[in-house]
């Protein structure tokens, strides 16, 4: 039961976090905002870090270049949400982005690219996208 | 509305781009070092973009609040929660639980016009909407075969 808790608070918390960012672009502007957010995300995280000790920062040497510069793609991620929210409202944009994000997962597992285990499209997959893009369509009309 | 919709694609896409690179460094790092080194370059990325296109205005915050300045800690919340349910439910349940949250709540602040954002009021055929929208969250998730794929959702985050 903890965990379903859990589960429920991390999505919620992520589209919180969503509409924060829209918000606070709304007065500040959108690099603003991205900026900010993340300055103190970074920040508690780091306290965190330091405190529970789970890992070896020192490990990174050990990661490609590219997955580690990975964080910045998020400049782009929270802009264009951010302008996403104002002009399509909160549902449709995290509708459209929970479809991206599943297909590219999928397209990527399925080629085999950036290292991941190349694993076979499935049939349930393909219903399960088609379905999402179903409802999208009926939130847009 | 079309803008909107490629924008919010391609947040999407490269979300689950990143997701991939942040399990890659979560192999090695663990979570927190990883959740840090990933707000520091997104940090990185969008201060420096933003003084790119902005120049100065980079630094007139106009109508900046206190709370503003802990809204980044939302992020800290998300990875304590999914990193708990992943734990107790596994990844599979768990991230289904918290895809289909994430649209739960998304209709909820639509609804309520929340943090000033347009009210987009609640209709049966948005309810519907979201519901196969889920429903395809659930086939896509609980039909089985792509058990590593959710490994590596769960872990990146």
């Amino acid at each position: 039961m903890r965990g379903i808790i859990f589960a429920i608070a991390g999505g919620a918390l992520i589209t919180l976090q969503g509409v924060a960012n829209a918000r606070i672009s709304h007065n500040i502007g959108s690099w603003q905002a991205a900026s900010i957010t993340q300055l103190t995300g970074f920040i508690t995280a780091l306290l965190i870090f330091l405190v529970v000790r789970d890992g070896k920062w020192q490990n990174f040497k050990q990661v490609k270049p590219l997955y580690v510069t990975g964080g910045a793609l998020a400049a782009v991620i929270i802009f264009s949400s951010i302008i996403a929210m104002q002009q399509i409202g909160v549902t449709m944009t995290v509708s459209a982005v929970l479809i991206a994000q599943l297909g590219i997962t999928f397209l990527i597992d399925s080629t085999g690219a950036f290292d991941v285990v190349k694993q076979k499209m499935r049939l349930p997959q393909f219903i399960g996208i088609g379905m999402m893009i179903t409802g999208v369509i009926l939130l847009g009309i | 509305m079309i803008v909107g919709i490629i924008l919010a694609l391609i947040a999407g896409s490269l979300v689950g781009l990143q997701t991939i690179f942040n399990n890659k460094v979560n192999e090695h790092m663990g979570s927190w070092a990883t959740t840090t080194l990933v707000l520091g370059m997104g940090f990185l990325a969008s201060f420096l973009i933003g003084l790119f296109v902005e120049g100065a205005g980079m630094f007139t915050l106009h109508n900046m609040q206190p709370w503003y300045w802990f809204s980044g800690m939302i992020g800290v919340g998300v990875v304590i929660s999914i990193v708990k349910g992943v734990k107790q439910l596994g990844p599979t349940y768990a991230i289904s639980i918290v895809l289909t949250s994430q649209l739960a709540f998304a209709l909820l602040f639509d609804s309520l016009g929340w943090f000033g954002l347009e009210q987009v009021p609640f209709t049966f055929k948005q309810l519907l909407g979201v519901l196969i929208i889920v429903g395809g969250i659930l086939v896509f998730k609980l039909s089985g075969g792509t058990e590593k794929n959710q490994k590596q959702v769960a872990k990146a985050v």
